[in-house]
């Protein structure tokens, strides 16, 4: 019964909606055409969502790789004294096991390109970090990326104080411990990266570290700041030993 | 939009959808090759150092 009626109305709607069709064809033509468009974006939007979280990782994990490679085959194969070193490729591993996210290859500059490549980068502007390795009272400072481009820091807000944060260069292990924290500050206070961050409590020239990335997660709005001291410093020796607090 | 190209698209059912899928994976691919690493820098999701600039 029901089929049939269906059948009748059609047929008697149809000589109704036939000669309109021209009119109302173009507007239902544009307006499909505008609702496709609108979910194109909205796909684009996803991929884009897809390609910063997932794909730029994917890519920046391997470069960093590659590059990570070549600096453990220079340590390895550099004998010609510390003057010979090439660090180009990096000049350390910052190992940070709260982050649990393994070695963190470092490199000369905090610029887009250097730290799309998935690593840390030491500052050089607008204050130059101190390097460890400089034996020089001073903050070594360090910036990465939280989300995307390898997410070097994405796992930040674990640190907690007293946690440890150790560089590895060719001949030292420098351990670090996590004394205090800014878990929000504006992007412009440079002043987190002093020689002596006053910020963090401390009044003496010392050996200081500092990450900083940005937060919250998936934004880039304030900045994450964690600082360090240096406890001690370790002679890598021929088994590269790791020291106590990676094991 | 999608129609006018599915009606325009060569061969039968088969072989317009795979024309289909080889156009929307190149698509993608120009996505993430191109557009999306020229996007990204101009939009602010992803800067994590302090600077005074």
């Amino acid at each position: 019964m029901a089929v049939t009626t269906d059948e009748t109305e059609e047929q008697t709607r149809a000589p109704e909606t036939v000669p309109r069709r021209r009119g109302t064809g173009r507007i239902a033509m544009a307006v499909s055409v505008f609702g496709e468009l609108l979910i194109t974006a909205g796909l684009v939007l996803g991929l884009f969502v897809v390609y910063s979280l997932w794909w730029t990782n994917v890519l920046a994990d391997r470069e960093a790789g590659k590059e990570a490679n070549n600096v453990r085959d220079n340590w390895a194969s550099g004998d010609g004294g510390p003057g010979a070193l090439d660090t180009k490729d990096g000049i350390g591993f910052l190992h940070v096991p709260a982050m649990r996210n393994g070695e963190v290859l470092v490199k000369k500059g905090t610029s887009t390109k250097i730290l799309n490549g998935g690593v840390a980068g030491y500052y050089t502007n607008p204050v130059k970090a101190t390097l460890p390795g400089s034996d020089k009272d001073g903050n070594f400072t360090l910036a990465a990326h939280r989300d995307g481009h390898g997410a070097k820091f994405h796992n930040i807000d674990k640190l907690k104080e007293g946690d440890s944060i150790v560089f590895e260069t060719r001949d030292n292990w420098y351990v670090y411990k996590v004394y205090d924290t800014l878990t929000e500050t504006s992007k412009y206070n440079v002043k987190v990266l002093s020689n002596v961050p006053k910020e963090s409590g401390m009044k003496k020239a010392g050996k200081y570290i500092t990450l900083t990335t940005c937060t919250p997660v998936y934004t880039s709005r304030y900045r994450y700041i964690v600082w360090g001291e240096l406890e001690r410093v370790e002679r890598v020796n021929a088994e590269r030993t790791l020291p106590k607090e990676l094991r | 939009m999608y129609g006018w190209i599915w009606r325009h698209l060569p061969g039968n059912a088969w072989l317009r959808a795979l024309i289909s899928v080889v156009l929307t994976l190149a698509v993608v691919y120009v996505l993430f090759q191109y557009i999306f690493p020229w996007a990204e820098p101009l939009l602010p999701f992803n800067d994590s150092t302090v600077n005074d600039k």
